[in-house]
């Protein structure tokens, strides 16, 4: 239960970050009404990962399929900021 | 969702409520209590200090004279004034009052309607101390993030849950089965859980929002604004309005004008906190808060160059930024400011149902694992949470029942009072805890602990009454029920205490305690003593 645990909470936090950041960086909103979706989306993202983590029979089928929601992202983000 | 998926969701909520279940408990239970946390502050001062007059209409400049005359002010610290109003009638003035060299000592005085000082608040701060527990446990440093990922966690319980509940969430909305023990208690769990969801998730996300907002904080600063934190912060609404100090002493004077000033030019408003920035130099400046109540969660600030009379900063309407708008409704919310006494008395129903939620998850958890093989227990782990929730939770509720009798009993003026109160508290918590752990009949054990507990939730009314009886009547005469709101609060949870002792705890006494001997391996002849 641990590694499913360690599982959501490092890969659910960066995956709400990297999402919340593509939404930024992807939505032509003013940065404070911007910074508040960004806040009001974190957190629910991280948590809703962490659950999605737990659902699966073992940690590493976890830490795979978190991964693989996780690259694509990541890989978003880095062509939007090198755009930007 | 498959049926593995959900075996494991399953097993991960219960393991989660179960990691996070005695710092959830003391988290939900203090926070409830906060949410009188000013009418508990009231409670324990304003009898001490009754006045006969109400007024809204202090005097600034008789203030910062009575005190500048009799304290010398740290310039470089602090000084916040909270303004009397229609709910309370005492000022309270806190401050930085310099010693020699770099020493300096917090002040709190507490000051008449007519500015005069009565009272020294240093030693009365039950209330807040309760607060404190709610969103750090006064753990120095990390206590404020460790809650955060409680929080965190409580927040994937319940996604978790409804989620387990999903299919059954409409058709068994309203089922209670009392017969069966485990199903009342399954039944209960459901109903409460899913009753208060919007609730529950609300005080999931707010406690998040203030405890683990520096985490998005971080990142935001360092991707979006290449690691420049005074970018962001200017982008999340943040104004510096702060003045280098020019080391040329000027007393402070004119507040009453400002203060006039200040109320034309924020139209409606109650100006509720008044603070002054480097006292008693020339660039000292003076910032008007307060809230607009006609408004839901409107906030105002005027900051205005003491010397000069030049407006600093304004704002009408949350710092004019979507984020801050945004946090400020998010902490309405959370502490149920934005509809009077009503909706915090629903808030404190339901953080007080969030803890019989976690009670149940325990107890069900603990009846499941009582059932299994003698093979297949962990004998020390049942010990364990059992002692955990009922040292724990019935702990937490009868520490804080003695923290409210000594708020009450030592005297108002008794040096290191506020001190000897939180001692009392850890230490009648930590001993409930201990004691738990070596106690065999813990069933038998709850009960009576929580009838010893529902007791003394009910003393501190009668000590009310045996010790300040005259604050207490002169303050209902002009209009202030902090007293009564308190002790209707105190008797509540007794009450509260007590149905759950006779309820909860007894029925099927013999019976439930017989499972869990029969778990720790106690002897059947042991048990019967036991029960």
């Amino acid at each position: 239960m641990w590694s499913k645990t360690f599982a959501g909470l490092i890969i659910g936090l960066l995956l709400s970050v990297s999402l919340v950041l593509n939404l930024n960086l992807l939505l032509p909103i003013k940065e404070d009404t911007m910074l508040l979706i960004g806040l009001l989306l974190a957190f629910p993202i991280w948590a809703g990962i962490q659950v999605w983590g737990y659902s699966f029979i073992n940690a590493k089928k976890a830490w795979l399929k978190l991964s693989l929601v996780l690259i694509p992202s990541v890989l978003i983000n880095a062509v939007l900021l090198s755009l930007r | 969702m498959n049926k593995d998926s959900l075996k494991a969701l399953t097993n991960a909520h219960a393991w989660v409520g179960l990691v996070i279940s005695t710092i959830l408990f003391i988290i939900f239970f203090a926070g409830s209590i906060s949410l009188f946390r000013d009418d508990i502050n009231a409670w324990e001062l304003n009898p001490h200090f009754a006045v006969n007059e109400q007024s809204e209409n202090l005097s600034l400049d008789s203030v910062i004279n009575t005190v500048a005359k009799e304290y010398s002010i740290n310039t470089h610290g602090y000084f916040i004034l909270s303004m009397p109003s229609a709910e309370q009638p005492l000022a309270n003035l806190y401050f930085e009052e310099k010693l020699s060299g770099d020493e300096h000592v917090d002040q709190h005085l507490i000051l008449a309607p007519n500015g005069k000082i009565i009272g020294n608040g240093n030693g009365s701060n039950w209330g807040d101390f309760l607060y404190e527990l709610h969103y750090d446990l006064h753990i120095p440093e990390v206590g404020l993030y460790f809650v955060g990922i409680v929080s965190l966690f409580f927040f994937v319980a319940l996604l978790s849950g409804v989620v387990i509940h999903w299919r059954k969430i409409i058709s068994k909305f309203f089922q209670y089965r009392k017969e069966g023990k485990k199903d009342k208690l399954l039944d209960a769990h459901n109903l409460i859980g899913v009753m208060g969801l919007p609730f529950h998730i609300m005080y999931a996300f707010s406690g998040l929002v203030f405890n683990l907002l520096i985490i998005y904080q971080i990142s935001y600063a360092v991707v979006l604004y290449g690691g420049d934190q005074s970018k962001l912060l200017t982008a999340a609404g943040v104004v510096d309005v702060h003045l280098d100090e020019t080391k040329i002493v000027m007393p402070v004077q004119g507040l009453d004008n400002l203060y006039l000033t200040a109320k034309a030019s924020l139209g409606e408003v109650s100006i509720n906190r008044v603070s002054i920035d480097h006292f008693g130099d020339e660039s000292a400046s003076i910032t008007f808060r307060g809230a607009d109540k006609s408004q839901f969660s409107t906030r105002k600030e005027a900051t205005y160059h003491i010397a000069s009379g030049r407006v600093l900063y304004l704002t009408k309407d949350n710092f004019d930024n979507d984020l801050r708008g945004g946090l400020a409704v998010i902490s309405s919310l959370h502490f149920g400011d934005f509809a009077g006494y009503l909706i915090r008395v629903l808030f404190f129903i339901l953080g007080i149902g969030t803890c019989y939620i976690i009670l149940t998850g325990n107890l069900m958890w603990i009846q499941k694992k009582a059932n299994l093989r003698a093979e297949k227990q962990n004998q020390l782990g049942l010990k364990v949470v059992y002692a955990m929730t009922t040292g724990g939770f019935i702990g937490t509720i009868f520490a804080s029942a003695i923290g409210f009798i000594f708020a009450r009993a030592i005297p108002i003026d008794y040096i290191g009072r506020s001190d000897l109160i939180a001692y009392i508290f850890f230490g009648c918590l930590f001993t409930a805890i201990a004691v738990s752990l070596n106690i065999k009949a813990q069933k038998q054990f709850a009960a009576i602990f929580l009838k010893i507990t529902a007791v003394a939730l009910a003393i501190t009314p009668v000590l009310d009454w045996l010790f300040v009886s005259q604050g207490i009547i002169a303050m209902l005469k002009v209009g202030y029920y902090h007293v009564i709101v308190v002790e209707m609060m105190l008797l509540s949870l007794a009450l509260f205490c007590w149905l759950i002792a006779s309820r909860l705890f007894v029925n099927r006494r013999v019976e439930v305690d017989n499972t869990i001997g029969d778990a720790l391996n106690i002897p059947v002849q042991e048990q019967t003593l036991l029960n």
